[in-house]
């Protein structure tokens, strides 16, 4: 395809709805528990299906960030309110090639797993245990509270060039939808 | 209307300028989320459709503006070939350059990035990678075997006591990290060269697999500090269900040298395998830039062309204008001082000198107009004729005199020559010979009499004629005056025999009786009284005497009947009727009388008994020129001439004829080639058929004898055939 082509095909592309396309992500498994601390917790196991796109681009170097953002807001808050909690969990999947591994570095805790397949790798990536959220006090006993959660490849850390297709091709539009529940403390 | 314009252009020109100017901003922050991305990734989609609608925004607007400066290429409107070829040119000039640069671009990126990457280049690493591999597939053997001696060395068979022993172990071994685990992943015994540390490296699933199959694990791994690691897991071989892993850190400068390897290859990698995606970027930032300004370009080439020739366009309409015939035409200055100031400005003036050189010849015209009509009222109430002809002799002009006097429209004979009114009416045959042969001879003016016999009677014109001069000695024409003195002649002449028959009353017939009486007092005195041959000679002379004295009253008489004014007592007569009546008196005559009537039931209007004398002085002196064996024919007949309908009556007879040397003057008093009469009987015949209206003509006709003919104008059939109360008396 040459190259005002691919510009046509990328614009139309970006035209179309984002959510018809987006269904790489799936929550199996979501919860919140509540710790002997009076912590929050969040458990969940979400499956990763990444496209042969980027499976390549996974196989040929570029570090992949998934991003987990679990937000809490009161239910009956106004929308210019601000949320109780903005958590992100930002995890980078790359391959390394010495290795032969697959490697996840948890941005935050600085912490790095490798697995010998990309299966094993994504496996750990979904798995989320005892995620703290918020301590319970925090919240108001007769409030309602909306939690959401949902989890995204993060195209703003790609490298440069790649952003613009990245940008207009669907196959980088790798999201879940919302997971949405209210938590009465 | 103008202003409007203006303002509206001018709002064209801002909204354009704001479209390029959102589209360079649109585009700035496009490139700002690509490279920077902080918070602008998300924006990157609506920024690129926004910018993507702009250009389609711009590109109307071109489009609007080309198709306006086809329409009015196709109109021809004043301008518009100029502005085409100015934004035709103005196009190419940014069209060639952006297109060349834009292909050049796109090659040199591509062949750029192309040959960022080739197969030497892609081998180096893959060899480099490998050589990495290679070394520290060295290292990792070595540190397996050693792995598989400190577990083969472990003799105690309590997995607590080989918990005890893991430290000397590590520390023996060089280990970073030294985990005993079970089968089941419970972890027995972990020692790290950092104490702070109290959880192992987690190893894969897989790799456990692996070593619980009975094959041991060797691997690389990345430390938390970033370094690299060999990873070693070993099933323990005396079946104590154990598995050690030991993490051994990699010789300083082997990891280096292997970490950036291992950078670079990624590195590498990653670029090659973004290749497409970097051409894709350029392209897209390159296509967008080039479509802004090719389509600002455009628009400002268009926009440019059009203001450029607008006040040529504006002149071309001034001229279009004035060619028109609007002089008032003003056309706005442009606003740069320049050379099309100048020119509009010249224009203007132009125009002002035009506008008031029309206004002076158009009140030059009116003037000339309003002499013209005063002139043309003038020679319209004039009751003299006047005609202009060309120096050709092809009539020009005539006053409506003119046309009364000829009886012609000589309007409608205007580029016709002078002779064509002898061709439309007979009767100016001798006005309009006169005029040739004075014009062939060379006479410069001239004056004439020329009488006229016309349908209604005799008309006298009394011509002249001169050059018509515009400029001293310049001959453009003839002017030919005329006026109709028929009256005018016919008073003259009433007032001259009036006046001779006054003279003759007082000087002659006043002592006309005296000599009578006294010639015969003589007589009655003297004749008893004288010898009879004396009495003889004065009675004789006497006699004469009165004899010669009653002539003269006779003749005295016949001059007042002549000069007096007449009252004709007129009524409608039916000619062939009468003439029958007048005929049939000549009954006994020894001459043959005949009549030939050719008008039956036409009436004239006339005073029978003065038309009875015409006949009976006709028809004595017929009688008198006529022998014994003489013929007299009296005829009538229907004419018509000009549109007027007459009664020609004709006295013929066969006598001698009149003397050919006479005949033009017969009918003046005191001619005649008779012995006998007063000379005046024709001329009171003329007279009496000129009160009538009438016209008399006298002739020897190729049959011989001679012939008077009269014509009298005829009253429409059927008028006057009832005989109304007698008409009061017209004076003739």
């Amino acid at each position: 395809m040459n190259t005002f082509a691919q510009i046509i095909a990328a614009i139309v592309l970006a035209c179309l709805p984002s959510a018809l396309l987006a269904d790489d992500v799936e929550f199996q498994r979501i919860a919140l528990t509540l710790s002997e601390e009076g912590l929050i917790l969040l458990d969940a196991e979400i499956a990763y299906d990444l496209n042969d796109t980027v499976s390549e681009a996974l196989e040929n170097g570029v570090p992949l960030t998934f991003e987990t953002h679990v937000q809490m807001r009161d239910a009956g808050a106004w929308i210019w309110e601000k949320d109780i909690i903005d958590h992100r969990l930002r995890t980078v999947l790359r391959y390394r090639p010495l290795s032969g591994l697959y490697e996840l570095r948890n941005r935050q805790a600085d912490e790095s797993l490798s697995f010998a397949t990309r299966s094993a790798a994504l496996r750990a990536l979904g798995r989320v245990v005892a995620m703290p959220i918020i301590e319970r006090e925090r919240l108001n006993l007769d409030r309602e509270y909306l939690v959401r959660v949902d989890v995204s490849l993060d195209k703003e850390a790609l490298p440069l060039p790649m952003r613009p297709m990245a940008y207009l091709k669907s196959d980088w539009s790798i999201s879940s939808e919302s997971w949405e529940w209210r938590l009465r403390p | 209307m103008a202003v409007a314009a203006m303002n509206r252009r001018r709002a064209d020109v801002l909204a354009a300028l704001v479209l390029v100017a959102l589209l360079l901003a649109s585009l700035h922050m496009i490139s700002a989320a690509v490279l920077r991305s902080e918070g602008l990734g998300q924006w990157f989609i609506p920024l690129l459709m926004f910018t993507v609608f702009g250009l389609i925004l711009l590109f109307g607007l071109v489009g609007w503006n080309l198709w306006q400066l086809l329409r009015d290429y196709r109109q021809r409107v004043a301008g518009s070939r100029l502005s085409a070829r100015l934004s035709m040119l103005f196009l190419l000039l940014a069209l060639v350059p952006v297109s060349v640069v834009y292909f050049y671009s796109i090659r040199f990126l591509s062949t750029g990035i192309d040959s960022w990457f080739d197969l030497a280049v892609d081998s180096a690493m893959e060899d480099a990678l490998t050589l990495s591999k290679l070394s520290l597939d060295l290292h990792k053997r070595e540190r397996l075997k050693a792995s598989v001696n400190i577990l083969d060395s472990i003799e105690d068979t309590s997995q607590t006591a080989i918990a005890l022993s893991i430290n000397d172990l590590r520390a023996a071994s060089g280990a970073v990290e030294m985990t005993l685990f079970t089968l089941q992943g419970k972890i027995l015994a972990l020692s790290h060269v950092n104490p702070d540390i109290l959880s192992p490296m987690p190893a894969d699933g897989g790799m456990v697999q692996q070593v619980v199959s009975g094959q041991d694990y060797v691997g690389v791994a990345t430390g938390r500090d970033g370094r690299l690691l060999v990873r070693c897991l070993v099933l323990d071989r005396a079946q104590r269900d154990i598995v050690l892993q030991a993490l051994y850190a990699v010789p300083e400068s082997l990891s280096d040298l292997s970490g950036n390897v291992q950078d670079a290859y990624e590195a590498y990698r990653t670029r090659a395998y973004m290749r497409s995606q970097i051409k894709f970027s350029f392209a897209l930032s390159l296509s967008l830039v080039l479509l802004l300004g090719l389509f600002a370009a455009a628009w400002a080439a268009v926009f440019t062309a059009r203001r450029l020739v607008q006040p040529i366009s504006d002149i071309a309409e001034g001229t279009r204008a004035v060619a028109e015939g609007d002089y008032d035409k003003q056309l706005p200055l442009p606003k740069a001082e320049d050379e099309l100031r100048s020119l509009v400005s010249s224009f203007n003036s132009m125009t002002r000198r035009i506008s008031l050189s029309r206004n002076a010849l158009e009140q030059g015209r009116r003037k000339l107009q309003t002499q013209h009509n005063y002139l043309e009222t003038v020679l319209g109430g004039l009751s003299t004729g006047v005609m202009a002809l060309d120096s050709a002799g092809l009539i020009q002009t005539a006053n409506r005199a003119a046309d009364q006097i000829l009886r012609v429209s000589v309007a409608e004979m205007e580029g016709k020559p002078l002779s064509e009114l002898g061709v439309r009416s007979e009767s100016l045959k001798p006005f309009v010979e006169h005029m040739i042969e004075g014009f062939d001879q060379g006479v410069r003016e001239g004056r004439a009499e020329i009488a006229l016999y016309r349908g209604g009677g005799r008309q006298v014109l009394l011509c002249r004629y001169s050059p018509l001069e515009t400029d001293p000695g310049r001959v453009v024409g003839r002017v030919l005056v005329f006026d109709d003195v028929t009256e005018l002649v016919r008073a003259q002449r009433d007032a001259a025999w009036g006046e001779v028959a006054r003279r003759l009353a007082h000087e002659i017939k006043n002592p006309l009786t005296p000599i009578q009486l006294s010639a015969e007092r003589l007589r009655r005195k003297y004749l008893g009284k004288m010898p009879l041959e004396d009495g003889i000679v004065l009675d004789r002379a006497t006699h004469t005497i009165v004899q010669q004295v009653e002539a003269m009253k006779a003749m005295v008489n016949d001059f007042s009947d002549y000069a007096k004014p007449t009252q004709l007592q007129v009524e409608p007569l039916h000619v062939d009727e009468f003439l029958g009546e007048v005929v049939a008196l000549y009954e006994g005559v020894r001459q043959t009388v005949s009549v030939q009537l050719a008008a039956p039931g036409r009436v004239v209007k006339a005073d029978p008994v003065r038309l009875r004398q015409v006949m009976h002085n006709l028809l004595k002196n017929a009688l008198e020129a006529t022998g014994e064996q003489g013929r007299i024919l009296v005829s009538s007949r229907l004419g018509t001439e000009e549109g007027d309908d007459f009664v020609e009556i004709a006295v013929s007879d066969s006598g001698p004829g009149f003397d050919p040397e006479l005949i033009g003057q017969v009918f003046e008093p005191y001619v005649t080639n008779k012995t006998k009469g007063t000379g005046l009987g024709l001329a009171i015949v003329k007279r009496i058929v000129v009160e009538h209206g009438g016209v008399i003509d006298a002739e020897n006709p190729d049959s011989g004898g001679g012939r008077v003919t009269l014509r009298l104008p005829a009253l429409a059939q059927g008028a006057g055939l009832e005989r109304g109360p007698r008409a009061e008396g017209e004076n003739a």
